[in-house]
């Protein structure tokens, strides 16, 4: 039994950067109509700025600086590189920010080097017992983290004026723009936002053995998360990461030979599979909003 | 009638295309300085950055993993070594009348098969050899045409498929007979009396974990399987896995940030067993990790050969050709291979330009012939051995090495060359994994 806690609490730590990676996927999603596929770039931004700050300073100041550096990356990106593009076809903008992806990434990996770069966190490899569970102090850092920035978030979206600009604009742009919300400032701070998760999804996902260069690929598995929950469902992205995480470790530990061709790897296939079924019975996802037509 | 004569004339151009094909195919054989004869890849012009004007030149490609693959790390230390290996050469006369270029026809894969073999189509016209081919399956995708075109490659790899094609000049022993002398290292030095091989799938992890579990069987031991996939956060069920089991001995085949996750999670689970790793699993910057601990006392290195910083002239020459300065911003033992892989092409370029005949198809017969070469002490000469049956010449020592944080790549050797009674009594008659 108390194994099966562990691999949950594993899962549930590796499903809290899924879904933080995957929430900066639908709050661009929701305010631009577009999938950023430069998620992965940020990510990275986020992490190696904390282990350059971290060399000066404490590393929680380190992660505060880097979030903001992240976030004024971000809204910088979408004011330079995507603003003049609105209006075009979204295959082009998504096309664009691949562009800006291997822009960024291009760069911070010249700040990664060849070697591995510590975070400096104060968790490492350690680990804890409670309740006669043994985890590791990153994940429930990690999921504690994550649990926290989310309720911020929806209460930003639900109480604030501008988070109920940027659902009125998500809502319906013109609308939004007659009734003086500032359309442009919506996809400056979604941007900045997306960024922002995505940089603490890099951080996390660096603690304990360090950064490396090839950690992006981490970030696609946000992927299947945000077409699980739905590609404009905040809820949908924080419960599906968290799901896709949790299945993700549970096959791994037990499902080794669930299946004779993928045998160990079984697991890496795990949220395609579900993403595959979930689209067969709901093609917008567990959460996304069915689009109405008119016929 | 109208219909037959359009048929010749299809079949005309059609022959005159493939006759054309066949001629840009077929190098024209030309004759050098001191009677030596030579086709692609060479020139009687000198190197664009020769060190004498007088001799000519032979162009050698590098396909290397230098900007994005996972693998970076250790191809762009490769590259500079060997860089830094045949500007030696150069220095102290070059081959016969030439000196050599590994420079100019450098190109990068991405650690992609696909990229691997269009860079190899571009440079293949000019170069008479490959210094470095870099990953099994980026060169297993141009395997086929380095045999049909004569070409030697050099990899970047120590798989025991590369023991079974001609065209390929490997050094040390390959995963598979590393893993057995562990196993037998693990049995006799620590008393193991049970192992796991925690592995990447595909022909490094599998290699490694077949010769595990053959020499797991040949000692008597339990052993149990456990393979794993790339990724930091993808280590969890190997650890839960590991602690379940509690093996004596792990043989790891993975990313050196998947090695540290592993053994740094699993000791602090309470696994007390000791880990060997082989040479890719190792990055000296992992004793600034928080595993170092773990690493300093659980961890062990296997290799084909002995660390950068060893006491030999070999490794000696390396240090003083390298830039030390770029050495010491990512210390790496990539430099070291990079290095030794280099010997037997030299050997061979050697041999071939005595013969006086510089072609691909000479230059593979030299290698063919080649029963010894002299790697300056980082290798036994006998593992120069590329001429006979893979049984009767693969090379089946190796190297088991401690981390020690002073050391220049944080591991120095702690048993020397060695072959256990597994590797000598294997009977080597195809790669391990197959």
């Amino acid at each position: 039994m108390n194994e099966f806690v562990a691999t949950v609490v594993r899962g549930l730590g590796n499903g809290s950067i899924y879904a933080l990676l995957a929430l900066g996927f639908v709050i661009i999603y929701k305010s631009m109509r577009v999938i950023s596929f430069a998620q992965p770039a940020f990510m990275m931004a986020g992490g190696v700025l904390v282990s350059h700050l971290v060399l000066s300073m404490n590393f929680f100041l380190a992660v505060l600086i880097s979030l903001l550096l992240t976030a004024l990356l971000g809204a910088g990106v979408e004011r330079v590189a995507l603003r003049p593009m609105i209006g075009k076809p979204v295959f082009v903008i998504a096309i664009i920010t691949l562009g800006v992806d291997i822009v960024i990434r291009t760069v911070v990996n010249s700040f990664i080097g060849l070697d591995i770069r510590q975070m400096g966190d104060p968790w490492g490899l350690k680990q804890l017992k409670l309740l006669g569970v043994t985890i590791d102090q990153r994940h429930l850092a990690t999921l504690v983290t994550t649990l926290v920035v989310v309720a911020a978030l929806f209460a930003f979206y639900r109480w604030s004026r501008t988070g109920l600009a940027m659902r009125a604009a998500s809502s319906d742009q013109e609308v939004a723009l007659a009734q003086g919300v500032s359309v442009g400032r919506v996809f400056s701070l979604s941007w900045a936002l997306a960024a922002m998760l995505a940089g603490l999804a890099g951080v996390f996902l660096s603690t304990g053995i360090g950064l490396e260069q090839n950690l992006w690929l981490t970030a696609l598995k946000a992927l299947p998360v945000i077409i699980l929950g739905g590609l404009d469902s905040l809820g949908g992205a924080v419960i599906a990461g968290l799901t896709i995480g949790v299945v993700e470790a549970l096959v791994g530990n037990y499902g080794g030979n669930l299946s004779p061709v993928f045998g160990g790897d079984f697991f890496l296939v795990v949220p395609y599979l579900l993403m595959l079924l979930v689209l067969l019975v709901k093609p917008y996802g567990l959460f996304g909003t069915r689009e109405v037509e008119r016929i | 009638m109208y219909r037959s004569r359009r048929m010749v004339a299809v079949g005309l151009v059609a022959a005159v295309l493939a006759v054309a094909g066949c001629r840009s195919d077929a190098p024209e054989t030309q004759q050098g300085s001191e009677g030596v004869k030579f086709d692609v890849g060479v020139t009687k012009e000198p190197c664009p950055a020769a060190v004498d004007k007088a001799k000519g030149c032979i162009y050698l490609g590098s396909i290397s993993d230098l900007t994005e693959g996972p693998f970076k790390a250790l191809g762009v230390p490769i590259t500079e070594s060997q860089k830094a290996f045949w500007k030696r050469v150069n220095t102290a006369g070059g081959i016969g009348g030439y000196e050599v270029d590994v420079s100019k026809y450098t190109k990068d894969n991405k650690y992609n098969p696909q990229i691997h073999n269009e860079v190899y189509s571009e440079i293949k016209p000019d170069v008479l050899g490959l210094a470095q081919t870099l990953g099994s399956p980026t060169t297993a995708a141009i395997l086929a045409d380095l045999k049909s075109s004569n070409m030697i490659g050099v990899p970047a790899s120590w798989t025991s498929a590369w023991a079974f094609e001609d065209v390929i000049l490997e050094s040390g022993t390959n995963y598979c007979f590393e893993s057995m002398n562990s196993v037998d290292f693990g049995a006799e030095t620590l008393q193991a009396k049970s192992v796991a091989a925690v592995h990447f799938p595909g022909d490094y992890g599998d290699d490694a974990a077949a010769g595990t579990k053959i020499a797991a069987e040949a000692n008597g031991m339990k052993f149990t399987d456990i393979p794993t996939a790339p990724g930091q956060e993808n280590q969890g069920a190997a650890i839960q896995k590991l602690v379940e089991a509690k093996p004596d001995l792990v043989i790891l085949t993975t990313g050196p940030t998947e090695a540290a996750t592993i053994v740094g999670g699993s000791a602090q689970a309470g696994f007390k067993g000791q880990f060997i790793g082989t040479s890719p699993t190792w990055n000296p910057a992992l004793l600034k990790s928080p595993a170092a601990p773990a690493l300093t006392a659980l961890y062990r290195q296997s290799g084909p050969w002995a660390p950068y910083g060893t006491e030999t002239a070999g490794h000696k020459a390396l240090g003083e050709s390298l830039d030390q300065a770029m050495f010491k911003a990512a210390p790496n033992d990539g430099y070291t291979a990079g290095w030794v892989w280099s010997y037997p092409l030299k050997a061979a370029l050697q041999k071939a330009v005595d013969s006086k005949d510089l072609t691909r198809a000479g230059l593979l017969a030299a290698v063919k012939s080649l029963e010894k070469v002299d790697y300056e002490g980082m290798l036994p000469a006998e593992a120069g051995r590329f001429g006979g049956e893979p049984n009767e010449r693969v090379f089946r020592q190796s190297i088991i090495s401690k981390v020690d944080p002073t050391a220049p790549t944080g591991v120095k050797v702690e048993k020397d060359f060695f072959t256990g009674k597994t590797a000598a009594k294997h009977e080597f008659s195809k790669p391990c994994y197959q």
